[in-house]
């Protein structure tokens, strides 16, 4: 591992000073980037630990928008009682990552900011365009079996590792960020970037930019939502597939829906192609299944992620299937 | 390189003492306290947080000591498998692992133990966990499922479960 | 001799409980508040950190190898190459075959080049980077059936054939034939079956502290599961006689297999001697990964013929095992997989090929179960084939084609003793079954997709299936496996000790409960004190094969009966009379169960010591083919056998691929269960390695790399895939063993892997003919 200095902050604006080189990481709950500057795929020479600036709070304003800031620990923010109770598809998502000790490090912030699990990221003796920008993919015709299916390009098929994440690009939520221009806020969905010819480039945040909170929209109908993966083992280890979902039904037609994936693209994906086909349709499983298909028809599965198109299918319909029974 | 010194002279609150030390910034809280502090009682089976072996509580809150930098970690009360004792009479839980026969070899069991005492307070607390058929409910009934869905981030390899959570219902209000 | 700070003593602590009691651990104390030293937690104050440089190619030429730039760096004390190996440059259980250091040709990724000593260990790490090896790069040779081809370019340019006939990068070929095989029959269904590799994952990583000696030798604590063969294989390496080199158990966690053959021992010693520094050296997970071997990946196929009423008439197997690319105990594990390919069934004609084979892949070797639990994959899934072909049920069709006493082996070995293969089927299909998955509500908890909301009961089937294995208890072929025990009995402080030394490696099984067990049924006393293992004392043999129990025990036994009779002589060279008598609660005690004196009173301040070895009835080797007609591979090459039956229950999410198990049920016949706390403790936890090996575990190797070396990406059972477990303990007594004790430890990992993947297919109805079985398996996509 690199030698690195070490500095924290009492002030985002301090933060962000410190953070400007390409060189600085700002260390928060640390279970990803610690792991990353062992791998030496991380080798910054200064941490900024933003652990003691104000974003451990979870509130509600006026208009019932509730605001979570980035330094909310993962067990946290499950425990909540507002996520709890509007937004279990949240509460479900980050429960269903990692581990109890995990969750009670991690924060919102760094879980947006998680890096794949492309066991050629994670290698620095093997190419990866991700890593080292026109070294090469050997993904694609090595061990592609949990990369992705939608989204990716020649350049890059890694997947987005996080459950939290999709749970948030389901809700529309909004992300705080500060950099040197100052505040300013960024729909999620803007947040990622797809790999297109440089995948090295995972988000549109400026050099520097720390992510301060995140906000969720009011979402009535996310009251009744579900998060569901599908792993390799019963707990403790990342989805091969999952999917978000809040379903809004007046009658026998679908007045809304929310419907977002994990573990098959760069990014969380949200499935609006999907959505689109639910919407004023009716309530019944045809058309849960025609929906996830309209969106799965995009998919480009390799050799040994092909599972992942029927995963999925079958995810959406139960998920949906669920949500509707109980409406 | 930034011009920063790279190390650290740091205070750890350690098991209810305060331990000073100096450390190089790459130092994890792991190595500061099996090399630098002589507590060799939370383990490294892993060192990237895939194992639990080196479970400590900071503030009771259960955590990897691998994943953390010591330079990091001031701020909170540590308290490692060494700090549960209670001058000398074990800590009710490990008692029961030993009662319950809840170890072979022994590695994964610092880890466990520390991380099925705050388990507990977690339950206490109201957390809902992955197996919590109704996350918005508050009460949460700590049975076999929860138990060892909330212990799943200590990986037994000797297959000691089964004792395991049988230690923890006996110590489980 | 210098002893490292934190070298605390292990398992001297005393606990109570006789043979058969339930007895909890006496180490137990110190390893639930952290004060247990593991062999990764030895520490000197003047010590200095070793670190290997490893092979990043599978198979390529060492041109050369240039230590300058790492031997210049600050604070590194020492680079060394193969050069500097004073004694044999080979090492290795059977055959010294792999090399200390890499001398002109490195034959794995992960294989050692150098060693680097330095004051930190991520100094020594940046040193050995520093290190600049040429490498000629050559295509490495990574399919096991395509290495065995005459035409195959050679893993090892001069292969160990004198030592097991084979060919080409045939390590060994066991044939086995007896009785008639080219017979037809009137059902036959054929199969092929893969197993993947499988890791062994101790939780502790290789480590330990080499301290140099003053009189030019060296002191090794050391994580093994057998010092005597570490001390051989170390002191050849090092040139120096055995008495210079001595080594003592550390505290070991976990082993399984991983940790019998020699990982950073000799590398630390030399590095000790070269830098006259104690030298630790603790291997990372991923360098454990490469750092030992791992169980042989199998590709098998199978037929099996046999009458309308279901009796084996035939059967055929070939198992093709990929050793990797050194020997370590793979001729063993290939005799086996031969031995057991059939399964614990009368068939009185055979035909068995077994071949391992060297190849540029991660060494393999031990891991518990040893070749049977491939073969037993093969042998269960076809039973199943069978019975479905048969209309049988599949318990019925195992049963009515049990083994038992009196039974012949496909090597014409008569087993003797207790086989209850029939009584264990009966006992787990008997018993009750778990309540059936309900349909119309149900508990999220009790669903697959690791009850994580996942399947809410929709695509959900229940499936129940069976398997039964066997496997050698002990060391087969020949091979005199004795262990040594020395018993001490004194008064210290008015109070009767026993001390009890071996040099038998605790690794979590409960072997030095059972050792106290033992001194204090057969001597009386209440305090028993084990002393530490180590090389003071001879060899105990290995702790694998399901032998420590009845090897070191019954070395102990022997000792502890030698002392009582030290101790009645001592009392008749006193007038008493002592005919018939024993030892009990401190007392001498007549045969009429009159107490005749005080064994404290009679000791006084004298001590009563003595040393016995241990050796069981001898194994013969399997006869080879030298091209007689006849049976070939014949022999009572083994000892005792151990059988074990498992069924489980399964919920399968066939649209998900996601798998719940509802339950185990397991019988197995330990013949005497001496501490039956820790052989319940074995059985489950044995089960729960196999289920690993059917739904999860792989080491994923790629053109001679291994993908997956993080416990992220290759994934063991948690807490939570762990099911409920109804364990049957038999006790039906060997007469041939000690206390009539039969091995515990590897059965259960054997027939729990086809058990699981048994209840996937009769829930799923797909063939699933390899482990571990995917999600995509499951679904068929």
């Amino acid at each position: 591992m690199r030698q690195f200095g070490y500095e924290r902050p009492e002030y985002a604006a301090d933060a962000v000073a410190l953070a400007e080189r390409p060189e600085v990481r700002y260390l928060a709950g640390g279970t990803n980037l610690v792991d990353l500057m062992k791998l030496g795929v991380e080798t910054p020479d200064l941490l900024v630990d933003v652990s003691a600036l104000p974003y451990e709070f979870v509130q509600e304003d006026l208009d019932g928008l509730v605001r979570i800031g980035a330094g909310v620990r993962n067990s946290d923010l499950a425990a909540h009682a507002l996520i709890r109770s509007r937004y279990p598809v949240l509460a479900q998502a980050v429960l269903a990552g990692a581990s109890g000790q995990l969750r009670n490090m991690a924060t919102v912030g760094g879980n947006l900011l998680q890096r794949t699990r492309c066991v050629y990221f994670q290698d620095v003796s093997k190419p990866c365009n991700k890593r080292m920008p026109g070294s090469g993919c050997p993904a694609r015709k090595g061990d592609h079996h949990n990369l992705a299916i939608l989204g990716a390009s020649d350049q890059c098929i890694a997947t987005n590792p996080s459950d939290m994440a999709v749970a948030l690009t389901a809700l529309d939520a909004v992300v705080h960020v500060q950099d040197h221009a100052g505040p300013h806020e960024v729909p999620l969905a803007e947040l990622y970037r797809l790999p297109g010819s440089d995948p090295q480039r995972e988000t549109t945040l400026a050099p520097g930019a720390l992510i301060t909170a995140v906000d969720l929209p009011t979402l009535p109908f996310a009251r009744r939502s579900r998060y569901r993966k599908a792993r390799e083992r019963a707990s403790y280890s990342f989805a091969i597939g999952s999917v978000a979902a809040a379903l809004d039904v007046e009658g026998d037609v679908v007045r809304d829906v929310r419907l977002a994936f994990g573990a098959v693209a760069p990014v969380p994906w949200r499935a609006r192609t999907a959505e689109a086909a639910l919407v004023g349709g009716p309530v019944n499983e045809e058309a849960f299944r025609a929906a996830a298909e309209a969106e799965l028809a995009a998919a480009e599965p390799l050799r040994d992620n092909a599972y992942k198109v029927p995963l999925i299918t079958n995810l959406v319909v139960r998920t949906l299937a669920e949500l509707a029974a109980g409406s | 390189m930034t011009g920063r010194p790279t190390s650290s002279h740091i205070t750890l609150r350690v098991n209810g003492a305060a331990r000073q030390l100096d450390v190089d910034n790459r130092t994890t809280l792991l190595d500061a306290l099996r090399e630098h502090l002589g507590l060799a009682g939370a383990k490294k089976g892993c060192d990237h947080g895939q194992c639990g072996a080196c479970t400590v509580l900071l503030d009771g809150r259960r955590a990897n000591a691998c994943l953390l930098f010591a330079v990091a970690v001031q701020h909170v009360a540590i308290t490692t498998i060494e700090g549960l004792a209670d001058n000398g009479t074990l800590h009710p839980m490990q008692h029961a692992f030993v009662e319950f026969d809840g170890f072979q070899c022994g590695y994964c069991t610092p880890g466990q133990i520390c991380s099925s005492v705050a388990m507990l307070d977690e339950v206490a607390a109201g957390w809902p966990s992955a197996v919590t058929g109704d996350v918005a409910a508050t009460e949460i009934v700590l049975d076999a499922a929860e138990i060892r869905e909330r212990m799943s981030g200590n990986i037994c390899r000797c297959g000691a479960y089964l004792n395991i959570v049988a230690a923890i219902q006996e110590v489980a209000p | 001799m210098s002893v490292p700070t934190t070298q605390r003593p292990t398992g001297t602590e005393t606990a109570t409980g006789r043979l058969g009691d339930i007895t909890l651990l006496p180490d137990g104390i110190p390893k639930v508040t952290g004060d247990f030293a593991y062999s990764s937690d030895l520490w000197m104050d003047d010590m200095l950190w070793g670190v290997t440089l490893r092979s990043p190619h599978p198979r390529a030429r060492v041109r050369s190898i240039d230590i300058g730039a790492a031997l210049a760096t600050a604070g590194v004390t020492a680079v060394l190459t193969h050069e500097d190996v004073p004694g044999s440059k080979y090492y290795g259980l059977e055959i010294a075959d792999q090399p200390v250091l890499a001398v002109d040709e490195v034959r794995y990724t992960g294989e050692p080049v150098a060693i680097v000593a330095a004051d930190h260990p991520e100094t020594a790490r940046r040193a050995a980077a520093k290190i600049v090896v040429d490498y000629e790069v050559l295509d490495p040779i990574t399919d096991s059936r395509a290495a065995m081809s005459p035409d195959s370019p050679l893993v090892h340019a001069t292969p160990t054939q004198d030592h097991y006939p084979g060919g080409g990068n045939i390590l060994r070929h066991v044939r086995i034939r007896r009785g008639d095989p080219t017979l037809t029959a009137d059902v036959v269904v054929t199969g092929e079956y893969d197993v993947g590799m499988q890791d062994q994952a101790f939780l502790g990583p290789e480590s330990g502290l080499a301290v140099p000696a003053e009189d030019g030798g060296v002191d090794l604590f050391i994580a093994t599961q057998w010092l005597h063969v570490d001390q051989r294989q170390v002191a050849e390496s090092l040139g120096l006689p055995e008495d210079k080199v001595r080594l003592s158990l550390a505290g070991v966690g976990g082993a399984f297999g991983a940790r019998e053959d020699v990982s950073m021992q000799i590398h630390a010693c030399l590095l000790a001697l070269r830098t006259n520094k104690p030298i630790k050296m603790v291997y990372s997970r991923e360098e454990s990964f490469y750092g030992h071997v791992h169980r042989h990946p199998a590709t098998m196929r199978y037929e099996h013929g046999a009458n309308r009423d279901g009796t084996l008439v035939y059967v055929k197997c070939e198992v093709v095992l990929d050793g990797g690319a050194y020997a370590s105990s793979s001729p063993a594990v290939v005799s086996n997989a031969a031995s057991f390919a059939v399964g614990p069934y009368n068939c009185d004609n055979v035909l068995i090929d077994g071949y391992i084979l060297y190849t540029n892949n991660p060494p393999c070797g031990a891991m518990r179960g040893f070749g049977a639990v491939q073969v037993c994959f093969g042998h269960e899934s076809q039973m199943d084939k069978l019975a479905a072909a048969l209309g049988i049920d599949p318990v019925e069709l195992r049963i009515h084609n049990a083994m038992a006493e009196g039974s012949l082996m496909p090597t014409g070995q008569v087993v003797e003793g207790a086989a209850p293969v029939a009584e264990l089927l009966r006992r787990v299909k008997d018993a009750p079954l778990p309540a059936a998955a309900p349909t119309d509500s149900y508990d999220l908890r009790a669903l697959p997709g690791g009850v994580s909301n996942t399947t809410h009961g929709e695509g959900v089937r229940r499936g129940v299936g069976y398997a039964v294995g066997f496997k050698n208890v002990g060391y087969s072929e020949g091979f005199d496996d004795f262990s040594t025990a020395r018993v001490r009995l004194e008064v210290v402080g008015g109070e009767l000790v026993a001390t009890v030394h071996t040099a038998a490696a605790e690794v979590g099984q409960g072997l030095i409960t059972v050792m106290a067990q033992i001194a204090r049924t057969e001597l009386g006393v209440e305090q028993v004190i084990n002393q530490p293992a180590d090389t003071s004392i001879g060899t105990a043999g290995s702790t694998s094969a399901s032998r420590q129990t009845y090897c070191t025990g019954g070395a102990v036994q022997a000792a502890c009966e030698a002392v009582r009779d030290g101790i009645l002589a001592m009392a008749s060279a006193r007038g008493l009379s002592v005919e018939g008598a024993a030892l009990r609660d401190g007392k001498i005690v007549a045969a009429d169960g009159a107490a005749v004196a005080s064994v404290a009173d009679l000791l006084g301040e004298e001590i009563v010591e003595e040393t016995r070895e241990f050796h069981h009835r001898p194994t013969e080797p399997l006869t080879r083919d030298l091209g007689a007609p006849g049976d070939i591979g014949q022999g009572a090459a083994h000892l005792q056998f151990a059988f074990a039956a498992h069924r489980v229950v399964a919920d399968v999410d066939v649209e998900l691929g996601l798998v719940r198990l509802v339950e185990v049920t397991t019988a197995q016949d330990v013949g005497k269960a001496l501490n039956p706390l820790s052989v319940v403790g074995q059985i489950q936890g044995g089960t729960t390695q196999g289920i690993g090996l059917a739904l999860m575990e792989e080491i994923q190797v790629k053109d001679g790399k291994i993908r997956n070396p993080s416990f992220t990406d290759y994934l063991i059972p948690t807490i939570l895939d762990t099911p409920p477990m109804q364990v049957q303990v038999l006790e039906l007594g060997d007469p041939h063993a000690p206390y009539g004790l039969r091995g515990v430890g590897e059965p259960p990992t054997i027939s729990s892997t086809p058990a699981v993947v048994s209840a996937l297919r009769a829930a799923t109805g797909r063939p699933l003919t390899r482990v571990p079985v995917r999600p995509e398996h499951i679904t068929g996509t």
